[in-house]
């Protein structure tokens, strides 16, 4: 039997320990065994698959565009969450704000995610610069509540609302994940309201390195594809992790954050 | 006036913690009612559970708790076997019965009516094996209208102290269905002394007595002993005896005395500790057939329909297994 694919994740919650036992239990016993090692955040994630101490990275999209310009585009994605294909940012305000659409935020206050999370802070501000009235002409109030995981927590989208609620905002940009977490505006009547929804893109992918050759990745890609929503063995980690299926990766999705990260001149290693 | 920043609040607490770990989270200002709906809501929505809510703060659990009864071995989930006590009243007072048996205890007989109609509704409510126990069961005149009743519908197991295997009873057993029932005779040691010292003088020497005749009989025979917790490790000599007897090894059965009925010692058996088997008396239903004359271990006192019996049973149980799960996550380490 061949060495375990060492796989790397982040820990942004207690739960990630949870989730990737689960993931190591579901491959034991196979021909593409799997072990797991966490890091504190994407940025020696990165450095730590570069480094070939880690085979496989889950890693975010903004991960995903790091590693991609620092191998020069060698890095491969193997597959993703279905939702990671689906995946966008949503420009909330407080209900009868009668904002109507990015044109809008001309002059008013929008609160961003940490700095370093795609869906909260950095796509926002493509969005405005493409669809809207630009950045200058809107005053950002950035909340760095998470840094180094990328928005994973949601921390700072959270904080970002209560900056809306607390009136040290007049809108905020949140990930989709974040606005399914807090019911949409269902359990909020009278609190938010979504006025512009951007267009999909894609967030995590599995990456790995052309070292690590197909033979190894090969068969835990078909075991990974293989997890079943209707298996009740397999059920609760992919509810975990946020998924129904594993899919192969769609890296037309990563245009726009490819384009945004040059604009915004963010550091390949940062 | 709402709490808005109650969900935010739900969402990051809950999300700061493992799966089935606990959290509180506190409801700030405004109308209780409102507050409490908005945490099922959201606990509905998200998958999670809403453990309680005391005061002005809400327990909230992340995903749901795992079902215990999907954790127990598929023989222990409560309503698999349904055992019932056939009557009360006994030949011997053994010094440690746990419901208090002896020749003058009423007898309390559930009747073969109530046994007809119980063994029908055990199929349907999906019972894999009956049990009947007592006292001592031969001491019904009509114990094998009782026992054919059983076993025409499942595998049945019948309790005896094995003593009464003669005359008119001896001709009872005669008529029950080898290829149906089992019997399971008293035997608590390989020599007479602290089986008699417990059960009567010259009960030994008629329960070894009584396991022969149902063996020549042609009857599966287990034999289940009932000895104190720190006599448990010295069973070797006893199992030898039962080897001689004939008796398989996995027919030999040995039971921890319980605290309970006329014993002045015994482990002590609680709802808590108690992984329940559904036990029917004359009295109502009970939690378990070592607590089958204790109020503190009674459910109902509805026996029928059998299936809302075993079903408040699962209800229970559940319920307890999740507060003591709770109760353990927050016992502090100091």
């Amino acid at each position: 039997m061949s060495k375990p694919l060492t796989v790397g994740a982040v820990a942004y919650t207690p739960n990630v320990v949870t989730i990737w036992e689960g993931m190591r239990d579901y491959f034991a016993g196979t021909s593409s065994e799997m072990d797991f090692v966490l890091f504190s955040n994407y940025g020696r994630q990165v450095d730590a698959l570069l480094e070939g101490i880690i085979d496989v990275a889950w890693n975010t999209n903004l991960a995903w565009v790091r590693t991609v310009a620092r191998t020069d585009g060698a890095c491969r994605a193997l597959a993703m969450r279905d939702t990671d294909t689906v995946f966008q940012t949503v420009f909330l305000a407080r209900s009868g704000s009668k904002l109507d659409g990015l044109a809008d935020l001309k002059g008013r206050r929008l609160a961003l995610g940490t700095q370093d999370s795609a869906q909260a802070a950095i796509l926002p501000v493509h969005f405005l610069e493409h669809d809207g009235p630009g950045a200058d002409a809107v005053e950002l109030v950035r909340i760095n509540s998470d840094m180094g995981k990328h928005g994973d927590t949601g921390r700072s989208e959270l904080d970002a609302l209560r900056a809306v609620l607390d009136d040290r905002a007049d809108a905020a940009a949140i990930g989709i994940n974040t606005w399914e977490s807090i019911g949409r505006e269902d359990l909020m009547p009278g609190a938010f309201e979504a006025f512009w929804e951007s267009p999909t893109y894609s967030h995590c992918n599995f990456t790995a390195l052309p070292t690590v050759p197909e033979e190894r990745t090969g068969p835990w890609l078909e075991r990974l594809l293989a997890m079943d929503w209707d298996n009740p063995e397999h059920r609760p980690i992919l509810e975990m992790e946020g998924l129904r299926q594993w899919v192969p990766p769609q890296l037309d999705g990563y245009a726009s954050l490819f384009e945004a990260v040059k604009e915004q001149g963010i550091s390949a290693r940062w | 006036m709402v709490n808005h920043g109650l969900v935010l609040d739900l969402v990051e607490r809950v999300g700061a913690v493992a799966r089935h770990g606990t959290v509180s989270v506190p409801l700030g200002d405004g109308d209780a009612a409102q507050l409490n709906a908005t945490v099922m809501a959201w606990c509905a929505r998200t998958g999670n559970e809403l453990v309680d809510v005391q005061g002005n703060v809400a327990t909230v659990r992340r995903g749901r708790s795992p079902d215990p009864l999907t954790e127990l071995a598929p023989d222990l989930v409560p309503g698999t076997r349904l055992w019932m006590y056939t009557n009360f009243d006994c030949n011997l007072a053994c010094d440690y019965c746990c419901v208090r048996s002896s020749p003058q205890t009423a007898r309390r007989a559930l009747g073969v009516d109530r046994v007809r109609q119980l063994a029908t509704e055990a199929v349907a409510a999906g019972v894999s094996e009956l049990i009947l126990t007592g006292g001592e069961p031969f001491l019904l005149p009509d114990i094998d209208e009782l026992v054919a009743a059983c076993t025409a519908v499942l595998p049945t197991t019948l309790l005896t102290n094995g003593m009464l295997f003669r005359g008119r009873r001896l001709e009872a057993l005669r008529r029950m269905d080898r290829s149906r029932l089992a019997l399971q005779i008293s035997l608590d040691s390989a020599t007479p002394d602290q089986h008699d010292q417990h059960r009567g003088g010259g009960s030994w020497d008629r329960a070894v007595a009584g396991i022969h005749i149902a063996r020549d009989e042609g009857f599966r025979v287990r034999v289940a002993a009932t000895l104190p917790y720190e006599q448990s490790h010295e069973l070797a000599p006893f199992h030898a005896f039962l080897d001689s007897l004939g008796i398989a090894p996995e027919d030999q059965v040995i039971r921890a005395l319980a605290h309970r009925g006329v014993a002045d010692h015994g482990i002590e058996l609680t709802l808590e500790s108690l992984i329940p088997e559904v036990t029917i008396t004359a009295d109502g239903v009970y939690w378990h057939p070592v607590s089958a004359d204790h109020d503190d271990q009674l459910v109902t006192q509805e026996i029928f329909p059998l299936q809302d019996a075993i079903t408040e049973v699962r209800r229970r149980f559940t319920e307890l297994r999740a507060r003591s799960t709770a109760a353990a996550q927050w016992f502090p380490c100091a």
